[in-house]
């Protein structure tokens, strides 16, 4: 377990405070009940996170697969859970609350297939995330505003890329079965991610 | 300095969990290396965050969050941790799959300067094997009939197209040939994903082949 601290004197969920100065945090209402599920294992904050987040973890159970509503609902039971476990990692200088909601979302919804398709692995999807890592106050600052970038891109895609995305991300679906789905050229897929992605790396880089 | 890298597709399809589960097993531990695909995920996480926010919600009853809230004070599921003796230059995921050192695998000798140790990761269509080439000891030219994504662990090698140091991330497809050789001084260690066997090319090594079938799983 994290160390606790007062939540009054470190805005910082784990400790990597290197970078206080108040124009380096993110203020989003759900970053914030976040810091303060894992400073003090605020049920308050929990259940406020739970009423907002839980019912878009139903709908992406529920998009593009084959999940029933009784498995959608144990879905939402393990992410909040999870959540409530791993809050004190939550950093809301490198993450927005929303993607990291969405990567637990969806490492769970990639076990829960598994375990239905009794698929046999060594590996849970837990195991793919990356040991915790020192980063540079300005890489930290430079990875925050390339997340609300990316939601700005996001918003200006146009709608035959972001449909394609939407398969990928939200549905699961690999890009050929995308392209199988669309009826459309596994070429067509492909270009059509890469030209979002490009976007987004252009503005990685600048 | 890492430099060969996964392609954005391969990125993309990892970042969104819809790659075989070997397959990510392997961008995963590249990403261990590689600071430029770390931060490139994180963006295409945040795609993925973009659009769960933007889900329309499904309503969710009450008796789903009594329940959570009943569990709160569960004991948390036990994780992973690494062992003491274990090599900590190896990615997490790849330490855990070999649990041990290099010399505790069981590993089959193809030829006199390679040897192969068969991992499992479950994925019914992709072997998961680890290369093992003697210092300055060459891979008879081979094709695959499939793709094979390569990740440099340890040592180096060259073949016709560049060279390869830990954490290099290389895919060959279908029936180019290659002839990788290990540079010299070191041996060199290097993570396969095959979805297909290889294929020695030339008479004297063909012999070989029914070795090599796809261990998948």
């Amino acid at each position: 377990m994290m160390e606790k601290t007062d939540p009054g004197t470190s805005p910082v969920a784990n400790g990597s405070g290197k970078w206080n100065a108040p124009t380096g945090r993110r203020t989003d209402e759900w970053s914030e009940a976040l810091v303060l599920i894992g400073n003090s294992q605020d049920r308050g904050a929990f259940t406020r996170f739970f009423r907002h987040f839980a019912p878009l973890i139903k709908a992406f159970a529920l998009s593009g697969s084959s999940l029933s509503a009784t498995h959608a609902d144990e879905l939402v039971q393990e992410v909040m859970l999870k959540v409530w476990q791993k809050a004190g990692g939550f950093n809301p200088e490198k993450a927005a609350a929303s993607t990291w909601v969405y990567t637990i979302a969806r490492n769970c919804r990639t076990d829960m297939f598994r375990r239905l398709q009794k698929f046999d692995t060594p590996l849970a999807s837990d195991d793919f995330e990356l040991e915790s890592e020192e980063e540079e106050s300005f890489v930290v600052l430079h990875t925050r505003r390339g997340s609300e970038r990316v939601r700005e891109l996001m918003g200006d895609l146009p709608p035959d890329q972001a449909q394609i995305l939407g398969k990928v991300y939200m549905e699961g679906k690999s890009h050929s079965e995308a392209a199988a789905e669309l009826d459309l050229p596994l070429g067509t897929v492909k270009s059509r991610v890469r030209l979002a992605i490009q976007k987004l790396q252009g503005l990685m880089e600048a | 300095m890492v430099r060969h890298h996964p392609s954005t597709d391969f990125l993309t399809e990892h970042a969104a969990g819809v790659l075989p589960v070997a397959q990510s097993a392997c961008v995963a531990a590249h990403l261990s290396y590689c600071q430029r695909c770390r931060h490139l995920t994180e963006r295409l996480e945040d795609v993925g965050g973009s659009h769960f926010e933007q889900l329309d919600p499904v309503p969710v009853g009450d008796s789903v969050l009594d329940r959570v809230l009943a569990r709160l004070e569960d004991p948390e599921p036990l994780r992973y941790a690494r062992s003491e003796a274990s090599d900590t230059q190896l990615p997490g995921l790849l330490d855990r799959l070999i649990n041990g050192d290099y010399a505790d695998l069981v590993w089959k000798r193809v030829t006199q300067s390679l040897s192969i140790s068969y991992l499992k990761t479950g994925d019914p269509q992709h072997e998961f094997a680890l290369y093992r080439i003697a210092a300055g000891g060459r891979i008879p030219e081979h094709t695959h009939g499939g793709s094979e994504m390569t990740l440099v662990l340890q040592g180096g090698f060259a073949d016709e197209s560049g060279e390869y140091h830990p954490g290099d991330f290389l895919v060959r497809e279908g029936w180019d040939k290659h002839t990788p050789v290990a540079l010299e001084g070191e041996e060199c260690i290097c993570l396969a994903v095959l979805d297909a066997p290889l294929r020695f090319t030339r008479l004297r090594h063909r012999w070989l082949n029914p070795l090599l079938k796809l261990r998948a799983g």
